[in-house]
């Protein structure tokens, strides 16, 4: 074994912290429990024994327990316990029981205690058997500073924890980094992208002649970087299991980037932390909520969507609320919960019905999907309605009698006669489902949901009952769960009908079955004809067009009916009546049944993309009365008008004027106008996002988290051992909020500090980010801990105090230079006798090479975009659909990585080499790797090779003059802020001679290296000199300390 | 075991003591691998070593070393493959009887559908007397050394959720795969290629993505590595355009010499990490081109499989299966996407059995011929199951089914030549000697030499294990 190679690592990868955590506890308790009189501490040392090696029988699950006996509660303890006398207390008696049927724990258990452990357990009876509440579910309070010996190490009160706990070992903290390193430490750390060099030169200068003043001045000004919220932002964006794409199967593309630029730019405004989870969790239910409000709700909305074929849309809602709740406990709660899904906490003291007890908060929702608006567009929008508003009041201006007009029309629009339609339920023929679902809506509509083909025929049957059939009336109606509230499952909520069909026959002759011929069809709306856009291309020669409603009736398939009209226009409710060329009597006694196909042939070729056109709400009716000449009403106008003038509020009559001049031929100069004005009205974007449902759902327990398995009505309410719910009249989902991120939760403060300490010392205080409960690793520094807990909720909750706090210490700004000695005697750093060096996150490795490079595009937020990637990838065999990744070649090419589009089932292979997540569940920990898969990548991935050859470039152009000492010093200070020593120059300046030769001797070829650079701008530089500048520049990137935070 | 912490000396890095620690992703000290042996400590001393993927001593001996997966994405039917009901043949175009649906939820159907007998036809074969269809006439030459499960069942009826739970244990994304259980299990006894190599043929991707092989909450170095059998097998294996070997050898001793000085000046031992994983890098891209190579194989053995070596195919990925166990990689998983025939039952199936029959016999044939079947575990299998109802109009497609399906496994300690269990006359439910998906999982590790109970990881404060919480037994009637 080479153990010159298994040296100990800074950076503990995530899964096995908790681990470490209980060897390296194991030995401090070793070494207390030897001095007998030292106080045995039951947070540190006993619980961790009892929960381990007892609970899973005697603790918090009932259904579980064993011998009606709980160690988690002192009261039932207490009965095998004899505090002061371990020889005669039970407990003690039966860990050192020979018998194998009476000996703790049970052999067959899988859990044994040690001498050092069941030593720890005697003294702790002995001292008194004192229990304790788990130190996280007792809010912070904020502790003594320490008194330290060493007064001058302290820079602020975290060094005053730390330092007190080095003395105890008789250690001191590091030396303090040196100016240039803390430069680039801090832009790394706050702003995830590295100095430029005459950054460095400034603040390293300043920072040597006035070390506090210009130190606070650099944290404060990345601190104002919009920079800081796209690296902080990623972090939460990993908790949020943020992806651009659905996930299982199908992993459709998503919009919710909204959602991702509102996190970066809360935690560039400092939202407050609990305000940033209060409407994460609940933000449309905010009075007067904004778009923005609505758009933080996409935390919850990440969750994964399977909509393969035949799945059921309610497993998988209840797959997405576990999901939530998983998220909610590792990110905001910083607790395991996702136990309780199926039994009581073996551990921690949730019970079941607490469990779904919170999920009862979250139940209420619908999945929407609404149209959002960046300000320009928002902008453009508002001009657009009160254009329309203008135009509008130009035709009241010039009907002066509009109003009588509009009244006279009203009545008589509501006295004509209508047929009387009978809602029909309909059974769905499976087999033309294609794998979808038709959820019935309890007023006789049908949601369409689950997997939507882009071309098929679903055939619906129903009964009539009456004397005479002469007409069906096809209602298109709208539902939050659809995309822009539908009434299709587009995209943009659209739909086209290409035919409508039915087949009728009696119940006393079956077998005649009649085809349905439709005299004619009336629909509320009927757009121009269009072609299909390129979304819907199917592959096919034959042109298809949508248009108006008689396309739904000319029995030609390549000729759809629909609604879409590329304005908000197209997301309201449709009615379409279609008369039967022949009625149909139903002799006495019988009754008809009617067969309905709806042929939804206008979606493209690719059924695992977002390519479907189909109807997403419809409801059926039929009649035997005769269909009128007129056109139907718009259901909201119909809707109104069925109640007297005096009653309509200033919207609806807005509404009844907006149809009413449609009818009026004096207006339609100024009707034109408006529906032109509706054209420029922006498309804007969707966003994932929670709407409240109007009806309640129950909230069951769930046997073994079973959605077909519920065991009694839960209502929403909190778990006992964490802080109370405060009694409000606002809705549960909010007040649900507010409890989360309330003052005195135990563990939220906690649990975001925790990860914040982790993120810069890549070890958090307590090592189990995820997890706070009992099962936890034992915080390093409690008293800190619950310092920097307090320091939060008191700052108001401002996490950007949080960050001047913890870079303002000692701690943060020693050395991370490791002596032998200190790797051995604390091979994690758990002590805080150095700085951290680890590797930076997946995205800022990229940021650093483009960044480098000069080529880094630093524009903020917007859409995802599709830096280079292997095609292969998104092509099957290798991705179960084929996907569109149409690799940019501008700009977007060159953004930051947190902006790279994220498919969940083929992650960007770069950034999966380097630890990111895909997003399939919360994460708060990722795991921190070093593998010959990175060093291809940096070596060989064609993005690093374009980033050495733009830097070589700019190294060219910029040190045109220059030795070439000097230009590798040039590079150098680009990628690692410092300067080259002398031997560094050595290798690379031998290096260098070394390629130039090669190229100049024609072995190497500088055109084909300069090949991965076609998209650069590399006018004017020599070929050979810049190839062999290039490869130097790969060398460089590819060094440890560039992608390093030292 | 921290006090050999010295820095690394000077060099060229090349030290043969370094291969020990190919595909090391874990950072510096390898923290996975200690937190391994502290799992496994009672059992295995010789786990303390820094690298997570050195071999490690399972909790006891072990039949089986490697695992050649051949996952049928989609889910074959069983009723046209393996297990041949007469009955349902009898019963064709008669509804099923009410009391096997009731509470049964299909995906697509509706469950009170005609039944429809089975496609193909069904004869015995070897000494074992197996019954198999007539279109696996190749699977049937080697009946002898098969071991098949007509009762598996499992609890997902969806493809991606039914796939990450024969993979993981859980219909959740994010729990660790087989595969990855078994490289943190044992490590990988290859020194320059990756433990657990995917390969994937057929029309699509798997439903279930690569969650399928992920590794979890076990750290990404278990994670399984896709390869793919045409161009750069390894993503982004090839040097750049215009660097020739020696430039791309200059290029990582500079780096290397760079990185050296940079671990005396901090004494950062990740360093050391990163200059190991560089020169694993550099090696592997000699290793994986001479594996893919398949030129040097006999025609012989090409005719056996049936591979083109210019096109790839699923044929040809099991042949890189052997040639992947053959160099150490502990975990091998081929996936077919291509089993999914709601509609072109009798089709789909010729055309499926026609890609993978005679290359899943090949491969049985080839490790046993080359003495790797006693120690190489092969499975067969997909998803789930059926439905023994008709899916479509034209009498020619069934639905998911959870309920009842079949798999094969060879080699590995399996008993050959053996059939165990049994569905019901329709093949709806299972009648006798009942696999769970997790029943299986529990075999396939203690033939890996692993009691599935202790194979455990503690995350968010639980043991975490592949076979999760609910009871699952080793299948002792079909071990050797």
């Amino acid at each position: 074994m080479n153990h010159r190679f298994a040296p100990p690592s800074s950076v503990p990868p995530s899964p096995w912290v908790s681990l470490v955590g209980l060897i390296i506890t194991a030995c401090l308790a070793v070494d207390v429990a030897k001095a007998a009189d030292t106080p045995i501490d039951f947070a540190n040392q006993v619980r961790p024994i009892l929960s381990d090696a007892c609970f899973a029988c005697h603790g918090p699950d009932e259904a579980s327990r064993e011998a009606d006996l709980r160690l988690d509660d002192p009261d039932s303890a207490l009965a095998m316990i004899e505090p002061g006398d371990a020889e005669s207390s039970e407990l003690y008696q039966r860990l050192l029981e020979s018998d194998s049927e009476r000996v703790m724990p049970p052999p067959g258990s899988g859990k044994k205690l040690d001498a050092e452990q069941i030593a720890i357990l005697k003294q702790w009876i002995e001292q008194g058997a004192e229990f304790e509440q788990h130190w996280a579910f007792t809010s912070p309070t904020r502790p003594e500073i320490p008194e330290v010996e060493n007064a001058a190490w302290v820079k602020n009160p975290i060094d005053a924890f730390v330092v007190s706990k080095l003395d105890a070992e008789s250690l001191s903290l590091s030396p303090l980094a040196g100016a240039v390193t803390l430069v680039r430490r801090l832009s790394l750390d706050l702003t995830g992208l590295p100095p430029e060099p005459e950054f460095v030169a400034e603040w390293a200068g300043r920072l040597n002649q006035d070390r506090e003043n210009a130190y606070r001045d650099l944290v404060s000004q990345l601190l104002q970087s919009n920079h800081y919220g796209e690296h902080w932002g990623r972090f939460w964006l990993d908790a949020a299991r943020y992806a651009d794409s659905d996930g299982y199967e199908k992993d459709k593309p998503r919009e919710a980037w909204f959602y991702r630029d509102w996190v970066v730019q809360s935690l560039n405004q400092d939202r407050p932390y609990n305000d940033f989870i209060i409407r994460q969790i609940a933000g449309d239910l905010l009075p007067d909520a904004t778009q923005a409000d609505h758009v933080a709700t996409g935390f919850l909305r990440n969750s994964m969507v399977n909509e393969e074929g035949g799945a059921d849309p309610e497993q998988f809602r209840m797959e997405a609320m576990f999901d939530r709740m998983d998220a909610i406990g590792k990110s905001i709660l910083g607790l395991t919960i996702q136990c309780g899904q199926c039994h009581s906490h073996k551990y921690d003291p949730l019970q079941q019905d607490e469990y779904y007890g919170m999920f009862a908060f979250l139940n209420n929702t619908h999945d929407a999907i609404i149209p959002v608006y960046t300000d320009e567009e928002l902008g453009r929008r508002k001009e657009v309605l009160s254009q329309i508003e203008e135009l509008e009041n130009e035709i009241k201006r010039a009907i002066p009698d509009w109003q009588d007009q509009l009244l006279a029309w009203a009545e008589a629009t509501s006295r004509r006669s209508e047929p009387t339609w009978s809602v029909t339920e309909l059974s769905f023929l499976d087999r033309s489902l294609g794998g979808s679902k038709f959820l019935p809506q309890g007023d006789g509509s049908y949601l369409c949901q689950s997997y939507a083909p882009t071309n098929f025929n679903p055939e619906g049957t129903g009964t009539f009952h009456g004397q005479r059939l002469s007409g069906l009336q096809l209602e298109l109606l709208t539902h939050s769960n659809l995309p822009r509230s539908g009434p299709g499952r587009s995209v943009e909520g659209t739909w086209a009908l290409s035919e409508l069909t039915a087949e009728v026959y009696l119940s006393g002759t079956p077998e005649q079955k009649h085809s349905i011929k439709f005299k004619r069809a009336l629909a509320d709306r009927s757009p121009e004809t269009a072609d299909l856009k390129s979304r819907y291309d199917n592959k096919q020669e034959a042109k298809r067009t949508i248009g108006g409603i008689e396309f739904a009736i000319d029995g030609d398939d390549k000729t759809a009916w629909t609604n879409e009209v590329d304005s908000p226009l197209s997301n309201i409710p449709q009615t379409a009546w279609f008369e039967f060329e022949q009625p149909i009597e139903i002799p006495d006694g019988q009754h008809a049944t009617v067969v309905v196909h709806l042929a939804q042939r206008h979606g493209g070729w690719n059924s695992d993309d977002n390519q479907t056109f189909n109807i997403g709400r419809f409801r059926v009716s039929l009649t035997g009365d005769a269909i009128p000449e007129f056109d139907p009403l718009p259901s909201d106008v119909k809707a109104i008008l069925q109640k007297d003038p005096s009653q309509w509020n200033a919207e609806q009559s807005a509404s009844v004027f907006s149809h009413w001049r449609t009818t009026i031929d004096q207006a339609k100069p100024w009707n034109e106008k408006i529906a032109a004005a509706w054209l420029n009205h922006p498309t804007g974007t969707t966003q994932l996002t929670l709407a409240e449902r109007g009806q309640q759902r129950t909230t069951s327990r769930l046997v073994r988290g079973n959605f077909l398995s519920p065991a009694g009505e839960i209502s929403p309410h909190v778990p006992e051992f964490l802080h109370e719910l405060p009694e409000t009249d606002q809705p549960p989902r909010l007040q649900f909020a507010r409890w989360l991120a309330a003052d005195d939760s135990p563990t939220t403060a906690r649990s975001i500090v925790n990860r914040i300490w982790q993120a810069y010392f890549g070890v958090g205080l307590v090592e189990t980010s995820d997890d706070l409960g009992t099962q936890s690793a034992p915080p390093s520094h409690p008293e800190l801990l619950d310092f920097l807990a307090v320091e939060l909720v008191d700052s108001g909750w401002s996490l950007k105090h949080l960050h001047r706090l913890i870079v303002g210490s000692a701690t943060y700004q020693q050395s991370s230079n490791v002596t032998s000695e200190l790797a051995r005697l604390d091979p994690y750093n758990r002590l805080l006798a150095r700085g951290a060096r680890f590797r930076v996150p997946a995205e800022t490795v990229r940021d650093i090479t483009l960044a480098a490079s000069g080529l880094l595009n630093p524009s903020l937020g917007g859409p995802s975009v599709y830096p280079p990637a292997p095609a292969f990838l998104f092509t099957p065999p290798v991705s179960y659909g084929p996907k569109v990744w149409d690799v940019a070649e501008d700009a977007s090419r060159y953004r930051r990585a947190l902006y790279t589009f994220r498919f969940r089932s083929v992650p960007y292979p770069m950034l999966e080499n380097f630890d990111a997540v895909p997003g399939n569940l919360s994460c708060v920990r990722r795991s921190m790797s070093n593998t010959p898969m990175q060093a291809l990548t940096s070596l060989n991935e064609p993005m690093f090779l374009e980033c050495s050859i733009a830097l070589a470039a700019k190294t060219i152009r910029e040190r045109q003059a220059s030795s070439d000492a000097e230009r590798l010093d040039f590079i150098f200070r680009r990628c690692v802020a410092r300067e080259a020593t002398a031997d560094e120059q050595g290798v690379l300046q031998t290096y260098l001679d070394r390629q130039r030769g090669r190229i100049d001797s024609g072995e190497l070829t500088a055109e084909t290296i300069l090949s991965a650079g076609s998209l650069l701008d590399l006018e004017g530089l020599e070929e050979n000199e810049l190839a062999a500048w290039s490869l130097v520049c790969r060398v460089i990137l590819n060094l440890d300390e560039t992608i390093t935070r030292e | 075991m921290r006090d050999s912490n010295k820095p690394v000396a000077a060099g060229t890095g090349r030290d043969p003591a370094m291969a020990r620690r190919w595909f090391l992703k874990d950072c510096g000290v390898g923290l996975g691998a200690i937190a391994a042996a502290g799992l496994m400590a009672e059992e295995s001393a010789a786990a303390s070593a820094a690298d997570p993927l050195a071999m490690r001593q399972p909790h006891f001996p072990a039949k089986a070393k490697n695992v050649i997966y051949l996952f049928m994405a989609g889910a074959p039917s069983h009723l046209e493959l393996f297990d041949y009901k007469p009955q349902l043949a009898k019963f064709d175009g008669t509804l099923p009887p009410a009391e096997l649906l009731k509470g049964y939820r299909a995906a697509f159907i509706d469950p009170n559908s005609k039944l429809l007998g089975p496609r193909f036809k069904f004869s015995r074969h070897g000494k074992c007397g197996a019954e198999i269809s007539e279109i696996l006439p190749h699977t049937a030459k080697v009946a002898d050394e098969l071991t098949i499960v007509k009762s598996l069942t499992t609890d997902a009826f969806n493809h991606a959720p039914a796939q990450i739970m024969m993979n993981t244990g859980s219909q959740l994304f994010g729990k660790p795969s087989l595969g990855s259980w078994t490289l943190y299990g044992l490590g990988s006894e290859s020194k320059d290629l990756p433990g657990f190599v995917v390969f994937s043929s057929g029309q699509k991707g798997p439903s279930g993505g690569n969650s399928n092989w992920g590794s979890g909450y076990l750290p990404t170095v278990y994670s399984g590595v896709q390869l793919r059998s045409v161009g750069d097998p390894v993503l982004y294996l090839s040097n750049p355009p215009g660097v020739d070997k020696r430039a791309q050898r200059d290029s990582l001793d500079a780096i290397t010499a760079l990185n050296q000085q940079r671990l005396s000046a901090t004494g950062d031992p990740e360093i050391a990490t990163r200059i190991s994983s560089y020169e694993m890098a550099y090696r592997m891209q000699a290793s994986a081109p001479e594996l893919m190579d398949i030129a040097s194989e006999s025609q012989k053995t090409l005719d056996l499989y049936g591979v083109d070596p210019d096109k790839p195919s699923f044929a040809k990925n099991c042949l890189l299966a052997r040639r992947l166990v053959e160099r150490g990689v502990r975990f091998v998983q081929l996936f077919h996407e291509a089993w999914d025939q709601h509609g072109n039952l009798v089709g789909g199936l010729k055309t499926n059995c026609q890609d993978t029959d005679q290359a899943c016999a090949a491969l049985v044939q080839d490790l046993k011929q080359r003495g790797m079947l006693e120690d190489t575990l092969v499975i067969w299998g997909g998803e789930f199951g059926r439905t023994p109802m008709v899916q479509g109009g034209g009498n020619d497609g069934r639905d998911h089914h959870p309920n009842a399906f079949t798999m094969w496994m060879a080699g590995g300690g399996m008993k050959p030549g053996t059939t165990l269990g049994e569905s019901d006359e329709f093949g709806f439910n299972v009648t006798a000697d009942r696999v769970h998906v997790r029943d299986l999982h529990a075999t396939i590790l203690n033939q890996l030499g692993f009691d599935h109970t202790r194979l455990s990881v503690k995350f968010q404060g639980l043991d975490q294990r592949l076979t999760g919480v609910e009871p699952a037994r080793v299948v002792k009637e079909i071990l050797a």
